[in-house]
């Protein structure tokens, strides 16, 4: 499967690589990861629902990651950055939940 | 998709619905059943969440493509290679993501494990200087001694009081400690303990009493207390004259042999007996027959100078020299 593949790919080079990130950016990291995990289940689940749209998937993706962290960012600047990171966290959370509740009905019938 | 059943059954998916039949629309708040709400719009959120986690753009997508013909080729290859820069983008971030968080555990620990160094490395180099301080002390008292002569021992005298020399004799030693941190019974951590602390009070008022009773020389933790000595708190720690101190304090005084059963038959003795059994700090009180205090830190002098012996003639102001009486004030009284 490509999917699968291009993902492999993408964590070898991250270890061949070993990108260093900015002091900067490193607070929007962990909400990036959970808003792009997010991202790749909901195309995983609409692979599966038959409904897979290339456009779509690759818009949410960047859309999601962006505002993840500018919603942290925001909240960093007012000062309530922690309980912001958390909303993002339990937003994506529940849907990624309920994505892969479809997925596993899809794949194992229960 | 039961429509009920009561009315004309019309296409429910929201992508067959155009503009005019969208008003006659039956409500879908099934899960909430809110009569009152308008379709759709005021499905409140968190339901909406729950029910569909699946963006709403991939249904729209699929919609649309049954509506055109079949995707060019190109089309369908630029979907193809975006699609795969997106999952090694997401692979990438994944292990960035790991691989920051593992350097940063050690980071932290390394600069802490530093600083610890730091802070090990500057008291060390703060005891060495302060025993070469000592030295140097008893050195200068030896050969003052010799220039006094018979006046020698008063002076000792006076430092001894003072706090400016080493003491020794028999005394009391009173070691206080704060008590256990109770453990919260539901979750098992431990709160903090404000009875049972040891404060910068405690020691001003165990100090207090040890004077009261008698003492000539108090020494908290190897400090000596003199007569500008202060004894404060800085955050948790209790500094005395600047120096942090760490539990258990260990009060040594050097007085009278009543001096014990003075201090535990008194309110203070009594009230931390009090402290101890009800909140478990620690706090014993024993006579010794053999104390070493050290001498405080000179304090030094801020607002006096010494009156200095003028040495020669030439080293006198001009002033001086110009004045009418010539005559070199060795001399003098």
């Amino acid at each position: 499967m490509y999917a699968v593949l291009a993902m492999i790919a993408g964590i070898a080079l991250g270890v061949i690589l070993e990108p260093t990130v900015p002091v900067a950016l490193q607070p929007y990291l962990p909400i990036a990861v959970v808003a792009a995990l997010d991202a790749v289940f909901g195309g995983i689940r609409a692979r599966l629902d038959g409904i897979f749209d290339d456009k779509q998937f690759v818009i949410s993706f960047v859309s999601n990651v962006l505002v993840a962290a500018l919603i942290v960012y925001l909240g960093d600047q007012l000062g309530v950055g922690g309980q912001l990171s958390t909303g993002v966290v339990v937003v994506l959370g529940v849907r990624i939940f309920g994505n892969v509740a479809a997925i596993r009905r899809h794949l194992f019938k229960a | 998709m039961s429509d009920g059943g009561s009315g004309p059954t019309r296409p429910t998916r929201p992508s067959g619905s155009t503009g005019p039949t969208r008003s006659t629309r039956r409500p879908e708040t099934g899960l909430l059943g809110d009569p009152m709400s308008a379709p759709e719009q005021s499905v409140d959120f968190l339901t909406e969440l729950f029910r569909h986690p699946l963006d709403a753009g991939y249904s729209d997508a699929a919609a649309a493509r049954e509506r055109i013909a079949e995707p060019t080729v190109r089309v369908r290859r630029s979907g193809f290679v975006l699609r795969t820069l997106t999952l090694v983008a997401t692979g990438l971030l994944l292990v960035v993501a790991y691989q920051q968080t593992v350097a940063a555990e050690p980071e932290a620990a390394k600069t802490r494990a530093s600083l610890v160094q730091d802070v090990t490395a500057r008291q060390a180099e703060t005891d060495a200087q302060q025993r070469q301080a000592e030295a140097l002390r008893n050195e200068a008292a030896k050969l003052r001694d010799a220039i006094v002569g018979p006046n020698a021992s008063a002076l000792d005298q006076a430092e001894a009081r003072t706090g400016l020399g080493a003491v020794t004799g028999a005394g009391a030693v009173v070691t206080l400690a704060s008590g256990p941190a109770p453990t919260n019974p539901v979750t098992g951590q431990e709160q903090a303990n404000d009875q049972g602390h040891i404060v910068d009070f405690d020691l001003q008022v165990i100090s207090n009493e040890l004077w009261r009773d008698g003492a000539e020389a108090i020494s908290i933790n190897g400090q000596r207390l003199i007569a500008t000595s202060t004894i404060r708190a800085a955050g948790s720690a209790i500094l005395v004259d600047l120096a942090p101190l760490s539990e258990p304090y260990v009060i040594q005084a050097v007085g009278p042999p009543t001096m014990t059963g003075a201090l535990t038959k008194s309110a203070v003795g009594n009230f931390y007996d009090y402290l101890a059994t009800t909140y478990g700090v620690h706090f014993s009180v024993r006579s010794t027959s053999d104390l070493t205090l050290p001498a405080a830190a000179d304090p030094g002098l801020r607002y006096a100078t010494p009156l200095t012996a003028p040495s020669a003639p030439t080293t006198r102001s001009p002033a001086t020299t110009e004045s009418p009486r010539s005559t070199p004030p060795e001399g003098g009284p």
